[in-house]
């Protein structure tokens, strides 16, 4: 188990290993069109192999985009 | 707030990390300290750690993962179907990040999260990116748009959006395709899913010809800001690939590091952009202006620096460019006013009026001063073309410190003096408080010393442009007399209701507006005040009020305003104004002496170099010259003053190369002993331009007070006053006040207007035939309780003299009312006399003779009152006498002692006085004086009560004189002798400790002659 900061480490074939299951991944994040970016994606493997629970992220994930848009869509009517 | 019941080990942090990234680029917050951002961040916290979710079931998954294929092949999405399948089994086989093994938990958990997150897939057209090295090198390549070639190509902002992994060193083979045959970049396969928000200026253009273009950016400079991705040959030594070294270090110590988007330029490029920015351009690449700021493009590199170093660099300047826009922005708005004001979208902000001239000059010296900065920039720039010498960021950045400085400086006194102004502020206030503002800077940096002389100098020229409409208004004001301040701007303004020919004008024309600097609240004080009084008074709370460096001369500028105008005025009203229209032609405005006596007092006068000092017109040559005489004297003289040459070289030459020679020390003139203080600044004021304002205050206060004495008469008027206000034109009062009084004691009705009047023409008519119009006399009854006594018979009777215009502002109605108190006390005094001086000794005598016949016969049984008779007689005699002596005593001390030397001083005085305000005091104060010393003071009424008294006595005396001795006995008489003996011994008694006390020295006299009165009796 070795988590980002220690992966120095990581021998090249394992870095290559696991930046080609990100690219997969992000193929099917984009078939399930879940709007998620690379890096946001990252930042989610990341925490779900640490064990947060996938749906209480999931509804984290879209409760803040809610929030985000009202929060945008008053600042526009203010402004 | 991050997970304070497990904190500690570094996984947990990793994992806050992540959590706050997370909510970052989900909210898009970017403040840490911003409360929303903390909301969220509790909130996903919450979540995480209380849900109510079953943790991650592999079998479900699984059937999840087979419905949705099932689901893609039911909407017959083959490809689709195949990709899911392929990818999900790939995923599932593939190792993670941090977790061992195929198909974990993890990996499940991971799908779950997708799943989860999924938004109608079936909806959504998707193709799959092909990731295939081998594959992609074939297909990646579209053939179609390059055959197109030459035709038009719209380079959209996502056309060529590269892929996050493009950085990587494998990839690069095919790059070279793209740029060095054609000219146009590959169009890569569309990903419009992938198009981050990207702000960059959205380049639109057209080539006829692709190989023009190529040849342009060969040969002119490479389109760097199109963002498109290019290779720039370099050098491959380590040194000049900083960048990508650091880049390759992170992308191989960290698997999950997504290298940005980068655009690579070239140092030259960045330091060309940054003169730009610094010379005011606005639309750049690297800086950009969003909403009025200016910011650092975020993915812009050079090779030989990492991103973050460049970055902080560049930021740096960045705030400089944001001073240069601000300042800029100023400018054009106050240059580009009428324009603007057309467009009504801007009125909202701005109150239309044109901006004032203070702000006009001191855009003015902005300007000029950006100039000059700008013909450093393009020094450098020319530099940068020609490459005759190497020239780095570093470099430039040196090279330009002091004028960052001096930005620096530049945009602090701006934004007090001129962006902070709330903007309803009137615009006294605005030019005032900017003026202020300078002012102050100026002083307080050159406390600092030597560290500051630049800053200084810098201040000083900007202030001396700055307060140009400022002394042009006092100029036109003080030597033509007109107040022209059309936008309200100045610090003292005319009030339009009062003619110039009133009575007021000369107290309530104009408003002194004191700008009180703390509260940003302006008082408005009539300038009765401040222009008589003010200047004595002025209390510490008024320090920063008005503008400062006038206040030291602000009573001569008003008092040479008013004068002019008023002087403009006699004049205009006597004779026609024919000097008017040359009148600018030989002088030399205010302003022009101000820079010539700096000049002066740098040149120390030797040197004369006759320069009319219209620096515009002035040439290079003359410029030269003077740089080298400037110099020459400051080698020469120790004595000289450094910052005062470095002010001049500023004013004058404004060239750059001046201030090295300076800061660089070849000059080294001791400043040891604070030479240079906020003193010096002052003192330069003082020698420079407040002696032109006293010189003008002095010539045209001195030709009004001319024109007032010669033309209006003015002494004559105050000697009229005298003459029979104070009674001087002796003979003339007496025939005017002995009818009177022949009437009153003939018991006559003198009360009537018509005969007073017609006696006072009659008296006056024969010495002073052109007062005798303007003198009138009336009589109001008052109120009768008083008049049971003789002595204030005469109540009520007010002389009045009508003073023509110019003079009444001396000889005021207040004034006038003064002279009539006076005036009834000496009448008073004069009646006592001249009761006493007309009785008869002859008159007692007969009148004692004949009672005494008849007496004789009737009376002779009661025994001879012959004794008692005489005796009687005889005492009146002395009593007579007496009184005389003490009305005679109280007459000779008002009329000779008091008036006659009050007025003499009062002569002298009117003969020095300066100005008009002056003779005004000095005329007040003569009143004052005689008023207090007739002793009509409220604090000496009883001593004018019982002077009063006496003269009652003296009155009643003299009409049972005139009675005969009938109605006298002997009681009544001694009542008269002991009531006199008590007035005089009274009066005697105060006097003598009033001038004991040597309070009074003026009464020593009258207590004098009461007292020899006393030891004769």
């Amino acid at each position: 188990m070795a988590s980002g900061s220690s992966s120095g480490a990581m021998s090249s074939a394992n870095l290559n290993a696991v930046r080609e299951t990100m690219d997969v991944l992000l193929e099917i994040s984009r078939i399930l069109n879940t709007g998620l970016d690379m890096e946001t994606l990252s930042i989610c493997v990341r925490l779900c192999e640490q064990g947060i629970n996938p749906e209480a992220l999931s509804s984290v994930i879209k409760e803040l985009r809610k929030a985000t848009e009202a929060l945008k869509a008053a600042e526009n009517t203010t402004s | 707030m991050a997970g304070p019941g497990w904190s500690g080990s570094r996984m947990d942090r990793q994992q806050e990390r992540d959590v706050c990234e997370l909510v970052r680029r989900l909210t898009g917050l970017q403040d840490q300290a911003d409360p929303n951002f903390h909301l969220a961040l509790n909130f996903a916290w919450s979540n995480f750690r209380f849900h109510r979710f079953l943790d991650v079931n592999s079998h479900k998954i699984e059937k999840t993962i087979d419905g949705i294929y099932e689901k893609f092949t039911i909407h017959s999405d083959l490809s689709k179907a195949a990709s899911w399948k392929r990818l999900t089994q790939e995923f599932l086989n593939a190792s993670l990040p941090s977790t061992e093994g195929k198909k974990t938990d993890a990996h499940y958990s991971i799908l779950s999260l997708l799943l989860c997150l999924s938004d109608s897939p079936s909806n959504s057209n998707y193709v799959e990116t092909p990731r295939d090295k081998e594959v992609e090198k074939k297909d990646d390549f579209d053939w179609g748009k390059y055959l197109m070639e030459g035709e038009e190509i719209d380079l959209g902002p996502n056309v060529d959006t590269p892929n996050w992994s493009e950085d990587s060193d494998d990839e690069d083979a095919q790059q070279p395709l793209s740029r060095e045959d054609s000219g146009i970049q590959v169009d890569r396969t569309p990903l419009e899913e992938q198009d981050h928000n990207r702000r960059g200026p959205q380049v639109d253009w057209k080539v006829d010809e692709p190989g023009s273009r190529s040849w342009l950016e060969q040969h002119v400079v490479r389109q760097y800001w199109t963002t498109r991705r290019s290779r720039v040959l370099h050098s491959l030594h380590l040194h000049s690939n900083l960048a990508a070294v650091w880049d390759q270090h992170l992308y191989s110590s960290d698997p999950l590091y997504i290298p940005d988007d980068k655009v690579v330029v070239t140092e030259t490029q960045v330091i060309r952009e940054t003169l730009w920015l610094l010379s005011g351009v606005k639309k750049l690449f690297i800086f950009q202006l969003i909403d009025g700021k200016v910011t650092v493009r975020n993915n812009i590199v050079v090779t030989h620096l990492t991103h973050n170093c460049l970055r902080s660099v560049l930021e740096q300047i960045a705030v400089y460019g944001q001073v240069v826009f601000r300042l800029q922005e100023f400018i054009d708005e106050v240059m580009g006013h009428n324009s603007e004001s057309l467009s009504p979208g801007n009125s909202s902000r701005k109150s239309p009026e044109a901006p004032f001239r203070t702000y006009q000059a001191f855009m003015w010296a902005l300007y000029k001063y950006f100039i000059s900065f700008k013909e450093e920039l393009t020094e450098i720039e020319k530099c940068i073309i020609n490459n005759d010498s190497t020239i780095t960021l570093a470099i430039v950045v040196d090279k330009l410190a002091p004028r960052l400085a001096q930005l620096k400086v530049l945009h602090k006194v701006f934004s007090t003096g001129v962006a902070e102004v709330p903007p309803d502020t009137r615009n006294v206030v605005r030019a005032s408080h900017l003026l202020n503002t300078l002012y102050k800077a100026i002083l307080e940096y050159d406390n600092v010393g030597e560290a500051s002389e630049q800053t200084v100098s810098l201040l000083f020229s900007l202030w001396v442009e700055t307060v140009r409409p400022y002394l042009q208004t006092v100029d036109e004001w003080i030597v033509h007399g007109h107040l022209w301040d059309g936008a309200r701007e100045f610090i003292i303004q005319r009030n339009k209701n009062v003619p110039v020919n009133h009575r007021d004008f000369w107290y309530a024309t104009y408003t002194l507006y004191s700008v009180s600097e703390k509260t940003e609240n302006e008082e408005k004080m009539s300038d009765n005040a401040s222009a008589s009084s003010g200047s004595d008074q002025g209390p510490s709370s008024r320090q920063h009020t008005m503008v400062s460096f006038l206040k030291p001369v602000l009573k001569q500028i008003i008092m040479a305003g008013k004068s002019m105008q008023l002087l403009k005025n006699l004049r205009c009203a006597e004779s026609s104004a024919c000097q008017a229209a040359a009148r600018d032609a030989e002088r030399k405005s205010l302003y022009t002496l101000f820079l010539e006596s700096i000049q002066l007092r740098l040149q120390h006068g030797e040197d004369s170099t006759p320069q009319v000092l219209t620096e515009q017109q002035a040439t290079k040559e003359n410029l030269i010259k003077m740089q080298s005489i400037a110099e020459r004297h400051l080698e020469l003289d120790d004595i000289h003053d450094p910052l005062l040459a470095i002010n001049f070289a500023r004013l004058y030459l404004e060239q750059s190369d001046f201030h090295e020679k300076f800061a660089g020390g070849d000059v080294c003139v001791d400043r040891s002993s604070e030479s240079v203080t906020c003193q010096t600044f002052e003192l330069t004021l003082r020698s420079c331009l407040y002696p032109h304002i006293d010189k003008q205050y002095l010539h045209c206060c001195g030709n009004l007070m001319q024109t007032l004495k010669k033309d209006y008469r003015l002494v004559e008027y105050l000697q009229a006053m005298r003459n029979f206000f104070l009674m001087e034109g002796g003979d003339t009062m007496y025939d005017f006040y002995t009818s009177i009084f022949d009437k009153i004691r003939e018991k006559e009705t003198w009360q009537n207007v018509s005969f007073l009047n017609v006696q006072l023409q009659e008296a006056v008519g024969q010495r002073y035939p052109e007062d005798s119009s303007r003198l009138s006399i009336s009589f109001e009854n008052v109120d009768t309780t008083k008049k049971k006594l003789p002595v204030h018979t005469l109540d009520g009777l007010t002389l009045s003299y009508k003073v023509p215009w110019p003079v009444d502002i001396v000889i005021s109605l207040e004034c006038q009312k003064i002279y009539n108190q006076v005036f009834l006390l000496l009448l008073q005094i004069k009646w006592a006399k001249y009761s006493l001086d007309v009785l008869l000794f002859g008159e007692l005598a007969n009148a004692a003779e004949r009672p005494q016949l008849k007496e004789q016969n009737t009376l002779a049984q009661f025994g001879p009152p012959q004794e008692s008779i005489r005796q009687q007689i005889h005492r009146m005699f002395l009593l007579r006498v007496k009184l005389m002596h003490f009305v005679n005593s109280l007459h000779n001390y008002i009329m000779t002692r008091i008036l006659h030397s009050t007025g003499l001083e009062f002569q002298h005085q009117v003969e020095e006085a300066k100005d008009l305000d002056q003779l005004i005091k000095i005329h007040y104060r003569y009143l004052s004086t005689i008023h207090d010393r007739c002793l009509l003071r409220e604090k000496v009424s009883f001593v004018k009560e019982a002077i009063m008294k006496v003269l009652n006595l003296a009155l009643m005396f003299a009409e049972g004189w005139q009675a005969g001795l009938g109605a006298w006995q002997m009681e009544s008489i001694e009542k008269m002798e002991s009531d006199f003996k008590n007035c005089h011994m009274f009066l005697v008694t105060i006097l003598n400790k009033a001038v004991c006390r040597g309070s009074f020295p003026h009464l020593e006299s009258l207590a004098l002659s009461l007292m020899a009165g006393m030891e004769q009796s």
